[in-house]
C-alpha cells in the first residue's frame, strides 16, 4: 500500500518539477511570440487606420467634387432659365456728415447716394455708371462705354464720365483722405471733372509706367460757367485735353506719381464779354506712397500735390484784350496709423479765376475711422481765411463729421487705387 | 538739298532704333512671357515651362492677400504677358481687376487664353452659405488659400500646364512632360510631409485669419478660433477678451498668423502663453522658401518644431 502510495508521489513530484521548471520557460516562449503577434496586429491596426483616414478623406473630396460640379450645372441651368444672370454688378455708397460752419450754422448733409452698375457688353467693351442722388437732386454722374479690345495698346471711352484730368479731379469726392473736395479744385477746375465726350488712352509699351490720354469734351467741370454744354455750337467752343501720367518705384516700399495735364479750349463764355476768348487749364499732380510691403494693411504714408494754373483772354472795358491768369492747389498727407485709424493735414490755395488777386485759404487736419472696408467715419475741422468774400459757408472755422458706407459691388477701379 | 538728305537719313536712323527698341523683346526674346500674382505660382510655372518661361511674380510673398498694392508698375508687365497665373476664388479681387482695365491686354483677362485661374477643379473649402457682408469680407466662391494643401497644389499645377498647352500647343508634350516630373517630386514630398506631421493630428490652433483649412483639413489639426472677429474684420476688445478665455479653456498648442500685425497675437500670447508663429500664406515671405516645396517644407518643420515645444 506504502508502495502502491510512492508511485503516484513520486510522479507528482515530478509534475511538480517539471511545472515549476519548465512551464515558465514555455510561457515565456508564448509570451515572446505572442508580443510579436501584437505588434504585427497593433501595426495592421495603425495601416487599417490610415487607410480608413485615407479613404474618408478621398469621399470628401469626391464628395466636395460632385458639390461643385453640381453648382455648377446649377448655374449653368440657372444661366439658361433666368436671363437676369447677366444683370450688372450693382453697389452704392451712402455718403452723409453733420456739418458746422461757424459763418452759416449747421446741416445735416446728405451729400450723395451714389448707385454703380458695371459688366462687360461683350468681348470688345465693358459699360460702367454711376447714378448720384443728393440734395440737389437725382442726376447721371458717369455712365461710359470702354473699349477691352483695341489693338495697339489703345483705349477708347466714350459717354459721360470724369475727364483724365489731374489725379482728384476725377475722384468721386467719398474716396478723397478728406471730407471735402478742396477749394481749389472747385474754382479753377469746376468740381469734379465731369464732362461728355470722347477720351483715347495710349499706354506706352515701354518697361516703365507712361500713359497719354487725348480727349474732347462738351466741357470740364460741373460747375465750370465758362461753356454752355446744352446745346450744339461750334467746335471752337469745346474743350481738348492732353495728359501724360508716369509712375516710378523708388524702393519696394516707396513710389513716385507724376502727372501733368493740359486742357484748351479755343473759345470761352466769359460774362459781359460778346467774343470771348481761349481758356488754357493746366495742372501738374505729384504723389509720394510709403507703403511697406508686409504691413500695407496697417502703415503708409501718402503726400499728394496739385497744382493748377489757369489762363484765359478777357476783353476789357475799352475793347483791349488781355491774359487773366490764376495759380492754385492744394497739398495733403495721410498717415496710416493702423489697420482702422489713420491721420492727416490738408493745405489748400484757391483763389478767385474772376479776380486772381484774391484768394481763400485753408486749413484742415483730419482723422479717419475705417470700421470695416466698407464703413468709415471721419472728422475734420477746417479753417478757411478768406479774402474772395462770395459765400460766408466758405470762411471761418467749421467742423465735420462724415459717415460713408458701401452696400454691393463697388469699385472706381484702377483711379481709386 | 544736301542738308535736308542728311536729316532725312538720320531720322531713318532714329526711327529704326526706336521702333528696334520698343519691340526689343519681341526680336530678342523668344520666351513665354508669363505673370503670376504670387511667387508660389510663378514657382510652379517655372517648374512646368523650364527654360521656355519667363516668369515674373507681382506680389512679393510678405503681402496680405487683401492688401497687395495696385502699383502702375505693374501695369507694362501684365501689359506684356502672354499669361497670367492667379489664385482665383476672388484672392486677388481687391487689386488685379483694376490693373487689368488699364493694362491694354485683351489676352489676359477672364475668359481670355492666357488667363490661368489655378482655382478650377480645387474641392473649394468654406464656400459662403449665406452671402452677406455682416459676416465679413468674404469669399462668395470659397477660401482661396488652397496653395496649403500640397495634394491640391497638383491640380493647380495641372490647370497651369493645361492653360500653358491652350495658348502654345505647339509645347504642349513639354509642358506635360515637365508636369509629370514635377508632380513626382511633389508626390515623393508629399509621403515625407504625411509622416513628419504625424505629431499635428488633433492639435488645435488658432488663426488669425481664416488661411488654414485646408492645411488642416489635410494634416489633421483643429481650428478653435481666430483672432479676427469675423473675416478682414479687426478684433473687438471684447472679442480678445473671449478668445483669451477660450484659449485658457481649450489650451491649443500655437497662434499662427502670417501678414498681419503681430501686436494682437503677442498680446494674446502674453496672457494665455500660447506659442505665435508668423507663417506666411505664399512661398517668398522670408529667403529661404522661394520655392513652393521649400515653403510648405517650412511650414511644416517649423509647426511640428513649435507643436514639439509646446
Amino acid at each position: 500500500m506504502i508502495l502502491s502510495l510512492k508511485v503516484p508521489r513520486q510522479i507528482a513530484v515530478s509534475v511538480l518539477i517539471v511545472t515549476v521548471f519548465l512551464i515558465p520557460g514555455l510561457c515565456l516562449a508564448q509570451t515572446s511570440e505572442l508580443e510579436a503577434i501584437r505588434g504585427i496586429v497593433k501595426n495592421l491596426e495603425q495601416q487599417l487606420q490610415k487607410a480608413l483616414e485615407r479613404i474618408d478623406q478621398l469621399e470628401k473630396e469626391k464628395a466636395s467634387t460632385s458639390a461643385r460640379v453640381g453648382n455648377v450645372e446649377k448655374s449653368v441651368q440657372a444661366v439658361q432659365s433666368a436671363p437676369s444672370s447677366f444683370n450688372p454688378a450693382i453697389g452704392m455708397v451712402l455718403d452723409a456728415s453733420v456739418d458746422h460752419r461757424a459763418k452759416a450754422g449747421g446741416d445735416f448733409n446728405f451729400r450723395a447716394a451714389e448707385l454703380g452698375f458695371s459688366a462687360s457688353v461683350d468681348p470688345f467693351a465693358r459699360v460702367y455708371s454711376f447714378m448720384t442722388g443728393s440734395r440737389e437732386g437725382f442726376e447721371v454722374e458717369e455712365a461710359a462705354a470702354i473699349t477691352t479690345s483695341l489693338p495697339w495698346n489703345l483705349t477708347a471711352k466714350g459717354g459721360r464720365f470724369f475727364a483724365d484730368f489731374g489725379r482728384l479731379p476725377k475722384n468721386h469726392p467719398h474716396e478723397y483722405a478728406f471730407v471735402n473736395t478742396p477749394l481749389s479744385i472747385e474754382r479753377m477746375v469746376g468740381g469734379e471733372s465731369k464732362a461728355d465726350g470722347v477720351e483715347i488712352n495710349y499706354l506706352f509699351p515701354i518697361p516703365f509706367f507712361l500713359r497719354a490720354t487725348l480727349g474732347g469734351y462738351n466741357k470740364i467741370g460741373e460747375e465750370n460757367e465758362r461753356l454752355d454744354d446744352t446745346k450744339s455750337r461750334a467746335w471752337s467752343r469745346f474743350t481738348y485735353l492732353g495728359r501724360l501720367q508716369t509712375y516710378f518705384d523708388v524702393t519696394d516700399h516707396q513710389s513716385i506719381e507724376l502727372g501733368t495735364s493740359l486742357a484748351y479750349t479755343p473759345s470761352i463764355r466769359v460774362p459781359g464779354d460778346p467774343v470771348g476768348g481761349d481758356r488754357t487749364l493746366g495742372g501738374v499732380d505729384l504723389t509720394y506712397r510709403y507703403q511697406p510691403l508686409d504691413s500695407t494693411t496697417y502703415q503708409g504714408l501718402t503726400i499728394g500735390s496739385e497744382l493748377f494754373t489757369n489762363s484765359e483772354r478777357v476783353m476789357r472795358s475799352d475793347d483791349v484784350f488781355r491774359r487773366r491768369q490764376a495759380f492754385g492747389g492744394y497739398s495733403y498727407a495721410e498717415l496710416k496709423l493702423n489697420k482702422s485709424w489713420s491721420t492727416g493735414f490738408l493745405f489748400d490755395y484757391a483763389p478767385s479765376i474772376e479776380s486772381p488777386g484774391k484768394k481763400t485759404l485753408s486749413y484742415s487736419p483730419f482723422l479717419t475711422w475705417n470700421i470695416s472696408e466698407f464703413n468709415r467715419l471721419r472728422f475734420q475741422y477746417s479753417y478757411l481765411d478768406d479774402k474772395v468774400r462770395e459765400d460766408k459757408a466758405e470762411r471761418g472755422n467749421q467742423f465735420f463729421l462724415q459717415w460713408t458706407t458701401v452696400i454691393g459691388a463697388h469699385t472706381h477701379g484702377f483711379r481709386g487705387r | 538739298m544736301k542738308k535736308f538728305l542728311l536729316y532725312k537719313k538720320l531720322g531713318l536712323v532714329v526711327l529704326s532704333f526706336a521702333l528696334a527698341w520698343l519691340q526689343s523683346d519681341v526680336l530678342f526674346a523668344q520666351q513665354i512671357r508669363v505673370v503670376a500674382t504670387w511667387p508660389a505660382l510663378a514657382d510652379l510655372t517655372r517648374q512646368i515651362g523650364k527654360d521656355l518661361v519667363s516668369v515674373d511674380s507681382l506680389a512679393t510673398g510678405v503681402e496680405d492677400p487683401h492688401g497687395v498694392p495696385m502699383k502702375p508698375s505693374f501695369v507694362p508687365r501684365l501689359n506684356r504677358a502672354d499669361v497670367l497665373v492667379l489664385i482665383g476664388l476672388d484672392d486677388e479681387l481687391s487689386w488685379l481687376p483694376g490693373l487689368q482695365e488699364v493694362a491694354s491686354n485683351p489676352k489676359i483677362l477672364p475668359g481670355q487664353r492666357g488667363y490661368i485661374d489655378c482655382s478650377v477643379g480645387i474641392p473649394v473649402a468654406e464656400a459662403a452659405r449665406v452671402l452677406d457682408r455682416a459676416e465679413g469680407d468674404l469669399h462668395p466662391k470659397g477660401n482661396p488659400h488652397y496653395l496649403l494643401d500640397p495634394v491640391y497644389t497638383k491640380i493647380a499645377a495641372q490647370n497651369i500646364a493645361a492653360g500653358l498647352s491652350r495658348s502654345f500647343p505647339q509645347h504642349q508634350a513639354t509642358f506635360e512632360k515637365n508636369l509629370k516630373a514635377y508632380i513626382t517630386e511633389l508626390d515623393s514630398w508629399i509621403a515625407r510631409w504625411e509622416k513628419l506631421t504625424a505629431p499635428l493630428k488633433g492639435v488645435k490652433f488658432v488663426e488669425y485669419h481664416q488661411e488654414w483649412v485646408y492645411f488642416a483639413n489635410r494634416y489633421g489639426l483643429k481650428r478653435i478660433g481666430a483672432v479676427e472677429l469675423k473675416p478682414g474684420i479687426e478684433p473687438t476688445p471684447n472679442h480678445i477678451v473671449n478668445l483669451v478665455q477660450q484659449i485658457k479653456q481649450e489650451k491649443p498648442q500655437v497662434l499662427l498668423y502670417g501678414a498681419q500685425n503681430p501686436r494682437v497675437p503677442q498680446q494674446i500670447a502674453s496672457e494665455t502663453g500660447i506659442k505665435v508663429l508668423r507663417l506666411y500664406s505664399s512661398s517668398g515671405g522670408r529667403a529661404e522658401t522661394d520655392t513652393y516645396i521649400k515653403w510648405i517644407d517650412y511650414t511644416v518643420r517649423t509647426l511640428v518644431q513649435a507643436v514639439g515645444q509646446a
